[in-house]
């Protein structure tokens, strides 16, 4: 029975009672107490370790929705707009201009000759989004430069669509002929009729995916991929993590325990269930979720499960409630019917689960709060904490329902920078775009609030997420809703408390104070003191989990 | 040219009649190997004496059929089905009670592997007007409508006649032209749902254009063209049990056929398929397009309203045209004056 106390710059702590501290006391991988080094020393023994002495500490950062898959995507190559930090702690600089894109691919297909990889292997990428193009379409024009013979594929950032260069339109037998609105076609010019290398929704895509097979996104889960995760969560701070949809196979199983069992990994991962698609009938679905349970350790917890309403904003796949898409596009559509939803969330409800419900446009919002106040009728249950997930429409008299009903929300903050531009200008207008993600309002009516990153749909960085719902700003300078702002002490609870709240952990982790896991986000930087306007700026040094020291990679 | 497996998706509302469709054809496959990929097998009833094995995603049936559940990728079911497409003669999707069938349609479209047969969206009589007076639903009807080459009206015995006329009302403004078949418990006539009960092209007499044939298009012996491609003994002569008691497909269909001697033009050919006569359920056939001594031949396959014209090699082709309408509804002059 050891004990160890780290001196820090500052310590802050999350509980009210004792908001900063000098000094922190660990035991068992939790935390013995907090004050000044003589209340700790009256503990008896201990160890001084002053390696934090210059850091400021704060409990270990929890994200409530992202996706393991974070860490597997660089399995693939970045083509982003926005710079972004790859597992070894490389930040690849975004690409703005299709010369850029070209580039790079350029490089990557010399990198993959030189270590001996066959002309035939395909170069898979990822990232790439035109939203930000300003109209200029990529086309095998510009791929066919990078490589002529190697196949190239371009998964784009939305998951609807795909570039191809002239070496993977052959492969799969993509030619003029084909009659699939999918499979775009150059209008005009030599090529005219010809397939642009576009490739549009599913059935298009389906053409490359048979080709390449599983590689890529449709790539099982592997124990590299978690371990990429665990590293990334590191370098952001996070201890805490939900992989937010996940089959839970036997293999998934498997890798997840193979991964998380080993102290050597320095994150927690609570997976959540897929209850939608209709893998399993729901009550064989709550059965298996409740007979994962006992094996759940420190590093791996079951018991979530997820459930789906809509699609998204930016696809113009999101349910909308009146007006509808201020662009005139028609309502998005159902990943899962209102009725089917209300069944199903019934059943893993009175099998005693938390259900993670994705909605994004307002009508699924709605419909999920009318479904689960009539469930809650029929089947009352205390401190269910059902949580809406992304409730990016959601609005104050939707928020005060929730807080009746004891619902939570884990607001999807990062979109109001990632896409605050497009909701304003195309999705919904000013007056919802505003109000996205009303984090002000969320917290007004009482309803606990986490925010998050659906990485990788975004990159993973709680910070960066606080700062997006500290700061409201858009990358053309927008304030999108002043009075829906968090001030920082709320945001930085939003990202440790608050999510911990949503993943009912929260007698667990989520502050420094006695008793609790010593979980620790270690910060170079105070985010108390920086300006909020630099929030995201705040450097991480690395983390601790369950008294275990992880310092961040870097390059 | 590698055979291309024609691909019928199933759409409609939960509660609209696609399992009950799917076990319907499943128990009437004829010989028809079909594999069959449903989103859940909880629903699905196959009768415990047509099931030869079931290893958790698959469940093999003793007529040659399988069943796979898609899990949650589509493309990889469909994947490992197109990896041993010489073993079926046809691939049956299921698409989930809210999606839109078009979507998954389109890869019948898309893939060289694959020919689009048709979609087939039911509806329950007894619930679709209280459905669509739903703002939350009616939009994803519409659209399920939309993408139907047949509408079949399930669970008609449900209701009273008065209500599915208003039914049928409600969805001829919706999709215009598009067939309807009133059905209970989703019994279809094979026929409807594939074009695999249809002649093959080379199976046509072998002279005579608009060789008229009053087919009872699965109990004949037309059905032998499917046969010799996939080596299945009991093709032959199995008169649906089902769909025999009342029902005679002589009596409600009629097919036509023509051996064309003529070259076509491309052009009017897509026209053709873009506007096809009303009354048309079905069409398929090989037809000579461009120069008469360098012919460009082109697959012509119709369902309901999808036209679809491919380029296939011209080895050892005779032009053939095989329709099916139903009886007394085929417009059979304007197809001999095209065709011929």
């Amino acid at each position: 029975m050891t004990t160890v106390v780290y001196p820090a710059r500052k310590i802050i702590t999350m509980n009210p009672m004792q908001a900063e501290a000098t000094h922190v006391a660990v035991r068992d991988g939790r935390v013995l107490g907090v004050g000044d080094l003589a209340e700790l020393a009256s503990w008896g023994p201990y160890t001084l370790d002053e390696r934090f002495k210059d850091k400021v500490l704060m409990p270990g950062l929890i994200e409530g929705h992202c996706h393991l898959k974070e860490g597997s995507m660089w399995d693939m190559h970045y083509l982003g707009w926005f710079d972004r930090r790859d597992p070894l702690g490389k930040v690849w600089a975004g690409l703005r201009s299709m010369d850029a894109v070209v580039e790079r691919l350029t490089q990557v297909d010399a990198n993959m000759t030189a270590q001996g990889k066959p002309a035939t292997e395909p170069l898979l990428a990822w990232g790439f989004d035109p939203i930000y193009f300003g109209g200029e379409r990529m086309t095998v024009d510009h791929l066919d430069r990078a490589s002529a013979t190697r196949p190239i594929v371009i998964a784009h950032a939305n998951g609807h669509l795909m570039n191809v260069n002239s070496a993977m339109l052959k492969l799969a037998e993509i030619t003029a002929e084909n009659e699939v609105e999918g499979v775009v076609k150059f209008k005009g010019g030599a090529q005219s009729g010809e397939p642009t290398g576009e490739l549009q929704e599913p059935a298009a895509m389906f053409l490359v995916i048979r080709k390449i097979g599983t590689a890529g996104l449709l790539a099982p889960m592997t124990e590299a991929g978690v371990a990429s995760f665990a590293a990334l969560a590191c370098m952001q701070g996070v201890t805490t993590a939900t992989d937010l949809v996940n089959k839970l196979t036997p293999h998934d199983c498997t890798v997840l325990e193979n991964v998380l069992t080993n102290d050597a990994c320095s994150v927690r991962i609570l997976p959540a269930f897929q209850a939608f698609h209709g893998t399993h009938g729901a009550a064989l679905g709550a059965e298996h979720v409740n007979s994962l349970m006992p094996r759940n350790s420190d590093r791996l917890r079951y018991g979530l499960v997820k459930m789906m309403l809509d699609g998204s904003i930016q696809g113009f796949s999101s349910r909308m409630r009146w007006p509808g898409h201020f662009n005139g596009e028609p309502n998005g559509i159902w990943v899962t019917s209102p009725e089917q939803f209300e069944a199903d969330f019934e059943t893993y409800h009175r099998a005693g689960l938390q259900i993670h419900t994705h909605t994004n446009g307002d009508e699924a919002s709605e419909v999920a709060i009318n479904a689960i106040e009539r469930i809650l009728a029929r089947a009352p249950r205390a401190d269910h904490r059902h949580t809406l997930q992304h409730g990016q429409m959601i609005d104050a008299p939707m928020f005060r329902r929730m807080a009746s009903l004891g619902l939570c929300a884990n607001l999807f903050a990062n979109h109001l920078w990632y896409w605050g531009d497009q909701h304003y200008e195309m999705t919904m207008g000013p007056d919802r775009a505003n109000r996205l993600d009303a984090c002000g309002s969320a917290l007004a009516a009482g309803v606990p609030l986490a925010i998050h990153s659906d990485a990788p749909v975004t990159p993973l960085g709680p910070i960066f997420t606080a700062w997006c719902a500290v700061n409201r700003i858009t990358p053309k300078g927008r304030l999108l809703g002043e009075s829906e702002r968090l001030s920082v002490p709320q945001a930085l609870h939003a990202i440790t408390l608050g999510a911990a709240w949503t993943l009912k952990l929260d007698h667990e982790i989520g502050s420094i104070e006695c008793g609790k896991r010593a979980d620790f986000c270690v910060l170079e930087d105070d985010p108390l003191t920086v300006d909020p306007a630099l929030l995201k700026d705040v450097r991480v040094w690395g983390t601790v989990l369950s008294g275990r020291v992880f310092e961040a990679r870097k390059v | 040219m590698t055979k291309r497996l024609p691909l019928t998706v199933i759409g409609g509302f939960l509660g609209s009649g696609k399992t009950s469709l799917l076990n319907h054809w499943l128990r009437n496959a004829n010989g028809q190997r079909l594999a069959v990929l449903v989103n859940d097998f909880g629903s699905l009833n196959i009768d415990a004496d047509l099931i030869q094995s079931n290893a958790g995603d698959t469940i093999e049936l003793t007529n040659g059929c399988v069943c796979c559940q898609i899990s949650d990728d589509l493309s990889l079911a469909l994947i490992k089905i197109l990896d041993s497409a010489e073993l079926f003669s046809a691939v049956v999707v299921e698409a989930s009670g809210v999606s839109d069938p078009w979507r998954i349609a389109q890869i019948g479209r898309a893939d060289p592997g694959l020919l689009l047969d048709g979609v087939v969206v039911t509806v329950n009589a007894d619930s679709f007007l209280a459905q669509m007076a739903d703002p939350m639903l009616s939009d994803t009807l519409v659209r399920q409508l939309k993408a139907a080459s047949l509408v079949v009206l399930n669970h008609c015995d449900l209701t009273t006649p008065d209500t599915v006329q208003q039914v049928r009302e409600k969805i001829a403004r919706i999709v215009d032209t598009t067939p309807m078949f009133e059905a209970r418990h989703a019994e279809v006539p094979l026929p409807m749902l594939t074009g695999l009960s249809l002649p093959a092209h080379d199976a046509l007499p072998a002279q005579a254009a608009a060789a008229d044939c009053t087919c009872e298009a699965e109990d004949h012996p037309h059905s032998h063209a499917h046969s010799h491609s996939h080596g299945h003994g009991h093709a032959h002569g199995h008169a649906d049990p089902e769909l025999g008691a009342g029902l005679s497909h002589g009596d409600i269909f009629e097919t036509w056929s023509s051996r064309p001697t003529r070259i076509f033009s491309l052009a009017d050919l897509k026209d053709r398929m873009k506007t096809p006569p009303s009354g048309l359920l079905r069409l398929k056939g090989f037809v000579p397009t461009g120069l008469p001594d360098q012919p460009v031949w082109y697959e012509i396959q119709f369902a309901g309203k999808y036209g679809s014209l491919r380029v296939t090699p011209s080895a050892s082709l005779k032009a053939g045209v095989v329709a099916i309408g139903l009886s007394g509804q085929l417009p059979r002059k304007l197809l001999a004056d095209f065709f011929a």
